[in-house]
């Protein structure tokens, strides 16, 4: 199989067999996935939020700058930039300017797991699925790291929050997504099942022997209980409503967020997006087949579903209520994590049962 | 003899029987029998009335006179049974040189705030006051600022050192439990304050353990500025600036009743029935926006019960924008009636008015299963920030929050004024004591403020009288002195009164405003302390508090 | 859970139907009621110097400067301090000063809304829209008299002379 490095290299004209070679394609495919996402959660974070939540409330919103308003992104990204860094007095300034970048780092990374389709994958490991879960726990670290450095009342709350949070849906995060698994060494015949280009292989042939309909054998279909319980772990990992309490615009001011400002503002609020973006990518590559469908190209298949997620995400925050901490816990630590586990446990003894 | 006056008469009797001492004489104010009572035993005086029933602290005012200070307590009787109401004031006059009363805080929880204010403004001293501080001006403040006396070119500057942390001291670290805990300011601008609210809290974890709202940031010394303006026109645009979202006309009506009763004006039916309309449009409206900021408050920025109650609150507001020529200051209501008729064409804007009361059981059946359908939103409403009856009546709460705890008091109900009384509507209660109780009265109410307007448009459509919208009116209004009258009218967030000392001249000598968010927030820390933080800004959110109204 | 699915219901409707309340304002201008109060419209022709609009307005906005022949030199009005309750045009017995439909004011500085009578004469009408037509001002109670048109047939008089 050509995987994506080798198609750089082609490229570039190069052989990658030397270790700079080998950097360098890595260096560029790394930018192109990059600019890809860069540009996907720009529009969407600046541009389709607003639409979307505008026409949720019966709003026009953004539509003066540029062809439907589109050219709001380089205006606004303009306007950020350009703004003064402040760092205030009595911040741990270490800890608060690296956050930001972090934060942005350590969600772009990855993406490196995430099969595209169409061969676009920077990173294809053995474990690519355990690599996925484990950057979407990195998350939080920037998270107390700003909020800890801020210095500020609100964003301590905010990041104390986030621990509590991203320690209790930790584990069903991971357990839900867990379930898929022996559903792919079943149905990709592989030894390798975390490899994440597998799980979306597996997924592409008609649901489960029953031919002639047209249901793909995406996972939500042969595990729903899993995707609900992945989706529900992926909004309280990466904060998003109802489940959004580190930032709680009404409770916390901004909560981690409080003091940041400019271009480290953009940074951490790009990770925000971008990790929507990034839960979005792995619920579709785990429960939604991936780049499966017919006529488009996978890539186009794969970042529609992505836009899918995140408009169902912004949907939600438009909606539904936030949680109260205790809520959140005592849900996450006493129904998810049963639940998930629970539910592997059956896939396990079905399939077992089964063959 | 009415229920009201026999009873006046054994009060009489049982209150000379049982304080000899304690009375100094009784007094006519123009809206009940006042008491006057010794100042030292005031609080007796006003635990024997509430032992009979008069349970309901309105406000506390205070008057300055030539020879002495006056503190005016209206006391009113709340109960089920409309023929029951009845009102009565205590006043305790008070040395002019060292101004002292003794507190009935220890009685009414609500004067703890009232006498506060009294203090501050009007330089009363309280005394056995369990916290006698300054609650609309600045602690450092220099002078009273209502006195005569007051010197209003003064210069209030402040040493640093004087003004180095007010707070330290209070909230400095006693021992090492007092490490587990975290003081956070809340505000003065803070996105769920719903305006300049400074809320001084001690968190443990996410806890509230204690919560002692700072108000004033918004005093622009309403009731001074009344009082130098005549009756007759110029105070009528300011009353729609106390609470300034959208229940301007409900604020009106509150200065209208009082002067009206005062001064002896008659007001045209036909005028009465626009009054309603106008008072009710403004209704849904601070309704509206109650029930979208609390769902803000709750859901975070982005959510859409906000903006599809504002877009409601936007169609009501384009009506009395016909009706009034403005959206949020009226100045609609005047003396013996209103300043225009209807707008021309007539038959467009009740059409207008109609098509909204048709889409509004819709729109009320989408809000109701957006907050009282939606689970997550139950569980974070239902059975937070719970305020018992009694400890509502206890503190003067009033309007929906004390409605949201099963007490239907609604003095559009107990004391009728202006034309409710031949309209057809009921008063909502939930009995649950808690922040969604609270909403879903404001949700009731749109509805109950719908079938009046709804009756009004049919009598105004049908009607064939002449169209009288104002009576005649003497040119200058001049109560005669000393005559007082306080009287209240139900606006958007509970009793709105007015207490008006008049002193002879076109101009009042005292204008008090009882504002019901002032004691709605009193009772805050009450409903907070114990509560979670996400549920102390959902509390905050319910008690639909307008600082505009909350300062003055 | 049933709620919930009910409420996302609700918002998914509203998205589907994708009607919109809120209007493109510089293009599309929102709804002016003709009885709209908006900035101040002064005519010198009508202005009989009374000084009735410097008496009522609540907090002095209006600045009236007269000689000692008491025929008017100034006529100046704050619209910064300006609480638009529209007494001065009730009061005034000759529709000298008028609260046009005009809303749109910007300023630089605060000294800039003082505007002076030159000023106020130059206010647009807004759209046209002349105020007079959709209200129906209580003078009876200031002037006493009920009949509008005798207080026109005055002005025009007292201008005449």
């Amino acid at each position: 199989m050509v995987t994506f490095n080798d198609a750089v290299a082609d490229l570039l004209g190069v052989d990658g067999f030397s270790p700079l070679v080998e950097f360098i394609v890595g260096i560029v495919g790394a930018s192109i996935v990059v600019s890809v996402m860069l540009t996907i959660i720009g529009i969407s974070a600046v541009w389709l939020k607003r639409k979307w939540n505008a026409r949720l409330g019966d709003r026009i919103a953004v539509n003066r700058i540029g062809p439907a308003g589109l050219m709001v992104m380089p205006a606004d990204a303009l306007k950020l930039f350009s703004k003064e860094v402040v760092v205030p007095e009595d911040v741990d300034r270490i800890g608060y300017k690296l956050a930001p970048m972090l934060a942005a780092a350590t969600v772009l990374a990855a993406f490196a797991f995430i099969p595209f389709g169409s061969g676009l994958q920077i990173a294809d490991p053995e474990t690519g699925l355990i690599f996925a879960l484990a950057f979407a726990s990195l998350s939080a670290v920037p998270v107390v790291m700003a909020g800890y450095s801020s210095k500020n009342k609100y964003s301590f709350l905010g990041f104390e929050r986030e621990v509590a949070q991203a320690i209790a849906y930790e584990i069903p995060l991971v357990v839900s997504a867990l379930a898929v698994v022996p559903l792919v060494a079943v149905f990709a015949d592989t030894s390798a099942p975390l490899r994440m280009s597998n799980v979306v292989t597996a997924q592409q042939g008609p649901l489960l022997g029953v031919t002639g309909l047209p249901i793909p054998n995406w996972f939500i279909f042969a595990q729903p209980v899993a995707a609900v319980l992945f989706f529900v772990s992926i909004l309280a990992e990466f904060s998003r409503n109802p489940f959004d309490l580190p930032e709680a615009g009404s409770e916390l001011v901004a909560g981690y967020l409080t003091e940041y400002g400019g271009v480290n503002f953009v940074l951490l609020f790009l990770a925000e997006f971008a990790a929507i973006y990034f839960g979005g990518a792995l619920f579709t590559a785990l429960f939604l087949g991936g780049g499966s469908g017919p006529v488009l190209p996978a890539v186009v298949w794969f970042l529609g579903k992505t836009f899918v997620f995140y408009l169902v995400v912004q949907w939600f925050r438009a909606t539904i209520p936030r949680v109260r901490i205790d809520q959140l816990l005592e849900f996450g630590w006493k129904y998810l994590l049963e639940l998930t586990f629970l539910n592997l446990l059956l896939t396990a003894g079905i399939l077992w049962v089964v063959l | 003899m009415s229920v009201v006056t026999r009873r006046h008469e054994e009060l009489h009797e049982t209150i000379e029987d049982e304080l000899p001492d304690a009375i100094l004489d009784f007094d006519e104010h123009h809206n009940a029998p006042a008491v006057v009572a010794n100042p030292s035993r005031v609080d007796d005086v006003v635990r024997i009335l509430k032992q009979n029933g008069y349970n309901h602290l309105s406000s506390v005012s205070a008057v300055e006179y030539d020879n002495r200070y006056e503190s005016v307590y209206h006391l009113r009787r709340i109960t089920d049974d409309r023929e029951d109401f009845d009102e009565i004031n205590v006043v305790a006059p008070a040395d002019p040189d060292e101004p002292a009363v003794e507190t009935v805080s220890d009685v009414f929880k609500g004067a703890n705030w009232h006498e506060r204010e009294a203090y501050d403004l009007m330089g009363i001293r309280y005394d056995n006051h369990p916290d006698m501080r300054r609650i609309l001006l600045p602690e450092t403040w220099k002078g009273h600022p209502l006195r005569d006396e007051y010197d209003v070119d003064q210069p209030q500057y402040t040493t640093l050192e004087a003004h180095a942390n007010p707070i330290e001291e209070r909230y400095e670290v006693e021992n090492d439990a007092a490490l587990d805990t975290m003081f956070l300011n809340i505000g003065p601008h803070h996105p769920a304050t719903h305006g300049v609210l400074h809320l001084k809290t001690v968190l443990d974890g996410e806890v509230v353990v204690d919560v002692d709202p700072d108000i004033g940031y918004l005093h622009r010394c309403e009731e001074y500025l009344c009082e130098r303006l005549d009756y007759k026109y110029q105070i009528m645009p300011y009353p729609d600036r106390w609470d300034y979202v959208s229940a301007g006309m409900l604020n009106e009506m509150a200065y209208a009743r009082c002067i009206e009763d005062l001064a002896e004006i008659d007001v045209p039916e036909y005028a009465q029935v626009i009054r309603v309309l106008a008072q009710e449009l403004s209704r849904i409206a601070a309704h509206m926006l109650a029930v979208g900021t609390f769902a803000l408050d709750i859901y975070g920025e982005l959510n859409v019960i906000f903006m599809y109650a504002f877009k409601d609150r936007e169609i009501v507001q384009e009506m009395l924008e016909d009706l009034s020529g403005q959206r949020l200051m009226f100045n609609y209501l005047r003396l013996g009636g209103v300043a225009y008729d209807l707008p021309e064409p007539r038959d467009e804007w009740f059409g207008k008015i109609r098509g909204f009361l048709d889409d509004l059981p819709g729109k009320m059946d989408e809000y109701r299963s957006l907050l009282e359908g939606n689970e997550l939103l139950r569980k974070r409403a239902e059975g937070t920030g719970i305020l018992e009856p009694e400890t509502a009546k206890e503190y003067g709460c009033t309007g929906p929050v004390l409605r949201g705890s099963g007490v239907g008091y609604d003095v559009r109900e107990v004391d009728p004024y202006g034309y409710y009384d031949e309209l057809d509507w009921d008063v909502v209660t939930y009995d649950g004591c808690d922040n969604l109780s609270r909403v879903l009265v404001r949700l009731g109410e749109v509805e109950e403020s719908a079938r009046l307007v709804e009756q009004c448009v049919d009598i105004l459509e049908s009607w064939d009288g002449d169209r009288e919208i104002q009576s005649r009116v003497p040119r200058s209004i001049t109560p005669p002195a000393e005559t007082e009258n306080y009287t209240a009218v139900e606006g958007a967030k509970g009793e709105l009164g007015i207490h008006i000392v008049s002193d002879g001249t076109e101009k009042p000598h005292r204008f008090k405003i009882r504002s019901p968010c002032f004691s709605n927030l009193a009772v805050f820390s009450e409903l907070a302390e114990g509560e979670y933080l996400a549920d102390m800004i959902a509390t905050l959110g319910s008690l639909d508090l307008v600082f505009g109204e909350v300062d003055r | 859970m049933m709620g919930v699915l009910r409420s996302l219901g609700v918002t998914a409707k509203h998205a589907l139907k994708g009607d919109t309340f809120t209007v493109e304002y510089p293009d599309e201008s929102p709804g002016i009621s003709p009885r709209f109060r908006g900035t101040h419209k002064f005519s010198l022709s009508r202005c009989i110097w009374c000084r009735m609009c410097e008496e009522v307005c609540p907090n002095g906005t209006i600045d009236i400067k007269t000689n000692e022949k008491r025929e008017g030199e100034e006529y100046n009005l704050n619209l910064g301090q300006c609480i638009y309750c529209r007494l001065c045009e009730e009061v005034c017995p000759v529709d000298a000063i008028i609260l046009t439909q005009h809303f749109e004011l910007n300023a630089g500085t605060k000294a800039e809304l003082e505007y002076n009578m030159d000023d106020l004469m130059d206010v647009p009408w807004y759209k046209g829209m002349d105020p007079l037509e959709a209200r129906e001002p209580d003078r009876g109670a200031w002037i006493g008299t009920d009949e509008e048109d005798d207080v026109w047939e005055t002005a025009e008089s007292t201008y005449a002379d």
